[in-house]
C-alpha cells in the first residue's frame, strides 16, 4: 500500500515538474545550507542531495545540527533543508513550527523504513520458536534481569522518542517490562554486548541501520500494523487492547525553510523530487560504518556510477 | 530534660518522630506519603509560558548580540582553520617556552603533536576557536561581577546566589531557551560555556580583592587617587595571583562545557566527533577523540597555571627560532601538500582498544552480570524501593513478611538502645531514622520526612535561616509535580555520593600515606576530570547494560575525583607543629593520622564531599544518556522536545537539590572550622 502511495506521489511530482518545466536557479552565489544530523544514513542522504544541487550549479554548505534541535534553525532560515526526518522520531516542536508556517514539509524521501521488536540472531537459540511472537510468552523469564524480575526485559527507544515497545508489550499482553534506553549509543551498546556475550536481548529497533547487518538483527513477526489495530481493541490477538500488532510503517520525509521556494526555485524543485531507496542507501552506509571509508568519497563514487538515478531530477528542474 | 539535649539530638528526635508517625499512618492516609495531586500547581506550564514571553521580548536583542559575536567567531575560526598546523604547533611551543622554559615548551610540542597525529586537527581547531572567543567573554563578565560585589558589599549575597545558580543548573536545561534566543549555531555553545565559565573568575576576583592587604589599600588612599584609579592601578594589580587562578579555572570550565554544548551541533568540533562515535558505541574511537580534549586541557591548564606563578624571564631568541621552524615546516607542508587530516596514526590503537572492550565483555560476561546483580539486589534496589519491596524470593531467596519486619526493627531498636545507653543519644536516634529509610526506600519516602529531615539538618548545620531556605526550596519542588522524579534523582546521586565518599576517602588516605600511590592516582584523576563525560558511558554500558547500576558507576567515576583530591590535600597539609607535638607525646604513625591529621583535615574533606555532591548532580544529566529515570531524564527529554518549561523547571529542581546539599555540607564544614579555631 505504501509503495503504491509513493508511486502515486512521484507521479504527481513528475506531472508538476513537467507542467512547470524548468525553474529559475535563483541566488546561486549564496550557499544552500543542508543539515547534517547524528547518523550515517542521514549523511549519505544529505550529501547525495548536495551533489545534485552542486550539479545544478548551486553552492552547498553542510551544517552539523542535532536532529532534535535543527527545526528552530530551519524556521529562522539558518539552515535551509533537512532531508531525513523519521515520523517515529520527531519532536513536538516540528509540528508546532509547521502549523505556524515557519517550516515547510517537502515530500517523502522514499526510503522504506521498518521498525519493530527485534533480537540478535543468536537469541533464537535461547528462545526457540522465534521469530513468531507467541514464543515470547513462554520464554520471558530467559530475558529477565535484576531490574525487571519477574518479567522479561525489553530495551525500548530513548524516552524522548516515545514508548512504542512498552505499548506493544501491553497490547499483546506479554510479560515484559520495557526499559527505556537513554540514547542511540545505549541501544547499540546493548546489541554489541549481547552479541559478544551471547546473552538474551529483546530490543526495539529499526532499519535501515548499519547495526542490522553488523549484529545480524532479526525482527519478531507480529500481526501486521494495520490502522484498525490502533483504534479497535477487538482487532488482533488480544480482544481487549489496541497496539496488539506490529509498528505502523514509518514515514521518512524532508523539510525546508519556507523561503526556499522563492530564493532558489530550481533547488526547491530538486529537493522536492529527490528520492533515495534503501537499496542505494544501505550499501553506502555499510561502506562508511563497516569499512570505515569517508562519506564524501563513497557518495561521490555513487554519484558517478548512478547518473541515471539522479540526473533526470536535476535536468527536469534546470533545463 | 530537653534542656540537656544537644541540638543534634533534638533534631534527630523530631525527624524520628515524624518518620514513625508517617510510617504508622501512611497506610491509611495516602496524602502523608505522596503529595496530593490536587495541590500540585502546573509549574512547568507557568514557567514555559513565562520564559516563552521573556524569550519573545528579548529575541531581537539577543539575535543582534549573536550577530555581533559571530564576527570574532568567524575570524578566529578562519584564522585557526587556515593557519598551517606547523605554525600553530611552533607558536604554542614558543609560548610554552616563554612561560615555563623547556618543560612547558616540550609539553606544548608533544601535546599538539599528538593532536596533529590523531587526525582531528580541523575539529580541534574549531573547538579551540570556540574556547578562544568564549573565555574572554566569561573573563570580562566574571571580573565585572566580582568587582561589582566587591564595590557594593550589599550585592555580595545575591551575587553569590547567582554564581551558585550559574554553576548548578545543568547546561542541558538552558540549551533550548538559548537556542530560541540566540538562534542556531556555535554562538549558543559559546554563550553556554561562557555562563558556566564566568563564576570561577568572579569568585576569584572577589576573593583576590578582599585579600589585598590593608597597608596597600591605605597607601593608595593617601596618594589621593580617585576610587577608579585605586581599583585599577593598585588593588587589581595586587590581586593578580588570585585572578590568575580564576583565569585558569575559567579556561578549564569553558573547555569542559564546549563539549556538552556540541549536542546541539552547528560546529564541526571535537564534541560532535565524540557524540558521533558514542552513537556507534565505539569506545576506542570516542576515547581517542576525548583524549584530544584532555591534551588541550592539560596544555592550557599547565600554561595558564604557570602564569600565576613568579617565573624567570626566558630567552626570546629561542621562541623566535621555534616560530621560524614552524614557518619553515609550514612551507614544506604546503609545497608537499601534506595534510594532517588523513594521518589518523592512532586509529589502529583505537580499534584495538575497542576490540579489547568487546573481548573483555565476551569472556567475563557471567562475572560482570554477577557483580551487577549483587549490587542491584543487595544495594541499590533496597535503597530505592526499600527492603519491604526489594526482598523477594528471586532476589534474596525469601519474601519480606511481618516477621522479618519485626526482626529488623527489633535489631535496630537493640543497636539504637545500646548506643543511647553508652551515651550516644544522637547516634542512636539517627540509626532509627536510617532504619526506617532503608525499610521504605528513598524513592518512597513520605514527603514530610524528607522536608522535616532536611530542615532539621539545616537547623543543626546553620540555624533557623538555613532551615527556612531549605524548606522553602524543597517545598517548591514538592508543589511543582516533579517530586517523585526528584526523589529518584536524590536516591541515585545519594547512593553514588555515599560510595564515592567511602571509596574516595580511602583512596585519598592511601595517596596521603604513600607517595607512589599518589603518582598513580594523580594522572587518573586528571584524566577522569577532563575527558568528556560521554566517553565513560560506553564501556560502562558494554559491561553492565542499560540500567541504574551503569548510571551509578558512571556518576561515581566522575564524582569520586574531588573526594580523593581533597582528602589527600587535607591530610598532608596538617601544620608541622601539631604533628611534632603529637609525636613528642609518643603517638605512632597511624595514631597521628587518625587523631591529629584527620580531625584537622575535616573541613577540607567536607569541602571535598561538597564538590563530590555537586559533581554527582552534574553527571546525573549525562547519565540520562544511559537510560535513567528522574530529573536527568526529564531534562534530556525537554531538550529533545524543545519543551522550555519542563527543561527549565527540571533544571531548577536539580539545582535546588544541589544547592540544598551544598549549603548543608558547607554549614557543617563551617562549624568544624570554627571548632578548630581556623
Amino acid at each position: 500500500m505504501k509503495a503504491t502511495l509513493r508511486m502515486g506521489l512521484s507521479a504527481v511530482a513528475l506531472i508538476t515538474a513537467s507542467a512547470v518545466g524548468a525553474a529559475e536557479l535563483g541566488a546561486t552565489d549564496e550557499p544552500i545550507k543542508l543539515a547534517l544530523n547524528e547518523w550515517t544514513g542521514q549523511h549519505v542522504t544529505t550529501r547525495v542531495a548536495g551533489e545534485m544541487l552542486m550539479a545544478a550549479g548551486y553552492k552547498v554548505e553542510y551544517v552539523t545540527a542535532g536532529m532534535m534541535n535543527q527545526f528552530q534553525a530551519i524556521a529562522d532560515g539558518d539552515i535551509h533543508a533537512t532531508l531525513e526526518i523519521w515520523s517515529s522520531n520527531v519532536s513536538d516542536q516540528y509540528a508546532v513550527l509547521k502549523d505556524e508556517g515557519k517550516l515547510e514539509e517537502l515530500s517523502d524521501l522514499g526510503l522504506e523504513a521498518r521498525e519493530g521488536i527485534a533480537y540478535p540472531a543468536h537469541v533464537a537459540d535461547l528462545c526457540p520458536g522465534l521469530p513468531a511472537w507467541e514464543a515470547l510468552q513462554d520464554c520471558a523469564m530467559n530475558f529477565a534481569t535484576a531490574e525487571t524480575l519477574p518479567q522479561g526485559r525489553l530495551v525500548d527507544y530513548p524516552a524522548d522518542w516515545g514508548t512504542p515497545g512498552a505499548d506493544r508489550m501491553v497490547g499483546l499482553d506479554l510479560p515484559f517490562k520495557a526499559v527505556p534506553a537513554g540514547s542511540e549509543g545505549a541501544l547499540i551498546a546493548e546489541l554489541r554486548a549481547s552479541t559478544e556475550k551471547k546473552s538474551p536481548l529483546l530490543i526495539t529497533f529499526w532499519q535501515p541501520h548499519w547495526a542490522m547487518s553488523a549484529y545480524d538483527v532479526k525482527f519478531v513477526d507480529l500481526p501486521p500494523g494495520e490502522p484498525a489495530c490502533f483504534e479497535d481493541p477487538a482487532w488482533g490477538p488480544n480482544p481487549n487492547a489496541v497496539n496488539d500488532c506490529d509498528f505502523a510503517p514509518s514515514r521518512i520525509f524532508k523539510a525546508g525553510w519556507p523561503g526556499l521556494k522563492e530564493k532558489w526555485p530550481a533547488a526547491y524543485e530538486i529537493l522536492v523530487n529527490y528520492t533515495l531507496s534503501v537499496e542505494d542507501q544501505q550499501p553506502m552506509m555499510g561502506a562508511v560504518d563497516v569499512e570505515g571509508r569517508p562519506v564524501e568519497e563513497v557518495v561521490s563514487e555513487w554519484i558517478g556510477a548512478n547518473q541515471a538515478k539522479w540526473k533526470p531530477v536535476v535536468d527536469a528542474a534546470t533545463q | 530534660m530537653s534542656l540537656s539535649l544537644t541540638r543534634g539530638a533534638q533534631a534527630a528526635l523530631l525527624v524520628l518522630a515524624v518518620a514513625v508517625i508517617t510510617r504508622l499512618l501512611g497506610g491509611q492516609m495516602a496524602w502523608l506519603v505522596g503529595w496530593p495531586e490536587a495541590l500540585t500547581v502546573p509549574m512547568t506550564e507557568w514557567v514555559g509560558a513565562a520564559v516563552g514571553s521573556f524569550l519573545s521580548v528579548f529575541k531581537p536583542i539577543a539575535r543582534f548580540f549573536s550577530l555581533l559575536l559571530s564576527y570574532p567567531m568567524t575570524w578566529i575560526g578562519a584564522l585557526l582553520g587556515y593557519a598551517p598546523w606547523p605554525l600553530v604547533l611552533g607558536g604554542v611551543t614558543a609560548l610554552g617556552w616563554m612561560i615555563g622554559g623547556l618543560r612547558l615548551a616540550a609539553l606544548g610540542f608533544f601535546g599538539l603533536g599528538f593532536v596533529v597525529l590523531s587526525g582531528y586537527w580541523a575539529e580541534s581547531m574549531n573547538t579551540l576557536a570556540l574556547v578562544v572567543v568564549s573565555v574572554p567573554l566569561a573573563l570580562v563578565t566574571g571580573a565585572a561581577i566580582g568587582i561589582l560585589a566587591y564595590e557594593y558589599p550589599r550585592l555580595k549575597g545575591p551575587v553569590q546566589a547567582l554564581l551558585d545558580i550559574m554553576q548548578t543548573v545543568p547546561t542541558f536545561a538552558y540549551l533550548t531557551p538559548l537556542l530560541v534566543l540566540f538562534g542556531f549555531g556555535p554562538v549558543v555553545g559559546l554563550i553556554a560555556s561562557a555562563i558556566y565559565a564566568a563564576p570561577p573568575m568572579a569568585r576569584n576576583v572577589l576573593l583576590g580583592l578582599e585579600r589585598v592587604e590593608h597597608e596597600i589599600r591605605e597607601a593608595a588612599v593617601m596618594s589621593g587617587g580617585t576610587r577608579r584609579q585605586q581599583l585599577f592601578l593598585v588593588e587589581l594589580p595586587a590581586a593578580t595571583t588570585q585572578i590568575m587562578v580564576g583565569i585558569n579555572q575559567s579556561l578549564m570550565a569553558a573547555l569542559s562545557m564546549v563539549i556538552i554544548a556540541a549536542v546541539i551541533g552547528g560546529f564541526d568540533d571535537i564534541g560532535w566527533e565524540v557524540l558521533l562515535t558514542m552513537r556507534k558505541a565505539l569506545f576506542g574511537q570516542s576515547f581517542l577523540a576525548g583524549l584530544v580534549i584532555v591534551v588541550f586541557a592539560v596544555v592550557i591548564d599547565r600554561m595558564s597555571g604557570a602564569l600565576a606563578l613568579q617565573r624567570p624571564a626566558q630567552d626570546r631568541r629561542v621562541a623566535w627560532a621555534m616560530l621560524a621552524a614552524g614557518l619553515a615546516v609550514s612551507g614544506w607542508a604546503l609545497a608537499a601538500g601534506w595534510n594532517p587530516d588523513g594521518v589518523a596514526a592512532f586509529d589502529g590503537v583505537a580499534d584495538r582498544v575497542d576490540d579489547a572492550v568487546g573481548r573483555f565483555t565476551a569472556t567475563n560476561g557471567a562475572a560482570l552480570d554477577a557483580v551487577k546483580n549483587n549490587a542491584m539486589f543487595y544495594g541499590l534496589l533496597p535503597l530505592r524501593i526499600g527492603l519491604a519491596d526489594a526482598v523477594l524470593p528471586f532476589t534474596w531467596g525469601f519474601s519480606w513478611t511481618a516477621k522479618h519486619g519485626a526482626i529488623f526493627y527489633g535489631a535496630t531498636a537493640a543497636i539504637a538502645g545500646f548506643l543511647v545507653w553508652r551515651g550516644h543519644l544522637t547516634a542512636g536516634l539517627v540509626i532509627g531514622v536510617l532504619a526506617i529509610m532503608l525499610e521504605t526506600g528513598i524513592s518512597q519516602l513520605p514527603w514530610p520526612v524528607v522536608i522535616v529531615g532536611a530542615g532539621a539538618l539545616g537547623w543543626v548545620s546553620g540555624g533557623w535561616k538555613l532551615t527556612r531556605l531549605v524548606v522553602i526550596l524543597l517545598g517548591l519542588i514538592l508543589i511543582s509535580g516533579l517530586w517523585e522524579r526528584a526523589l529518584l534523582s536524590l536516591y541515585l546521586s545519594g547512593a553514588s555520593v555515599v560510595a564515592c565518599a567511602i571509596l574516595g576517602g580511602a583512596l585519598g588516605l592511601w595517596g596521603a600515606v604513600s607517595e607512589t600511590a599518589w603518582r598513580v592516582l594523580r594522572p587518573v584523576c586528571d584524566l577522569l576530570q577532563t575527558i568528556p563525560l560521554f566517553v565513560f558511558l560506553i564501556p560502562v554500558l558494554m559491561f553492565f547494560q542499560i540500567g541504574e547500576f551503569s548510571a551509578f558507576l558512571a556518576i561515581c567515576l566522575y564524582a569520586i575525583v574531588p573526594m580523593i583530591r581533597y582528602t589527600r590535600h587535607g591530610l598532608i597539609n596538617t601544620p608541622e607543629e601539631l604533628i611534632e607535638a603529637a609525636q613528642a607525646t609518643g603517638a605512632g604513625r597511624w595514631q597521628t593520622l587518625f587523631e591529629v591529621r584527620a580531625p584537622y583535615a575535616a573541613p577540607t574533606i567536607l569541602l571535598g564531599l561538597n564538590q563530590t555532591i555537586l559533581y554527582a548532580f552534574a553527571m546525573l544529566v549525562i547519565a540520562a544518556l544511559i537510560g535513567t529515570t528522574g530529573l536527568g531524564q526529564s531534562i534530556y527529554l525537554a531538550l529533545g522536545q524543545a519543551d522550555v518549561g519542563l527543561g527549565v523547571t527540571a533544571g531548577a529542581a536539580m539545582a535546588i537539590l544541589a544547592l540544598v546539599a551544598d549549603r548543608l555540607v558547607q554549614g557543617f564544614a563551617e562549624e568544624r572550622r570554627r571548632a578548630l579555631g581556623l
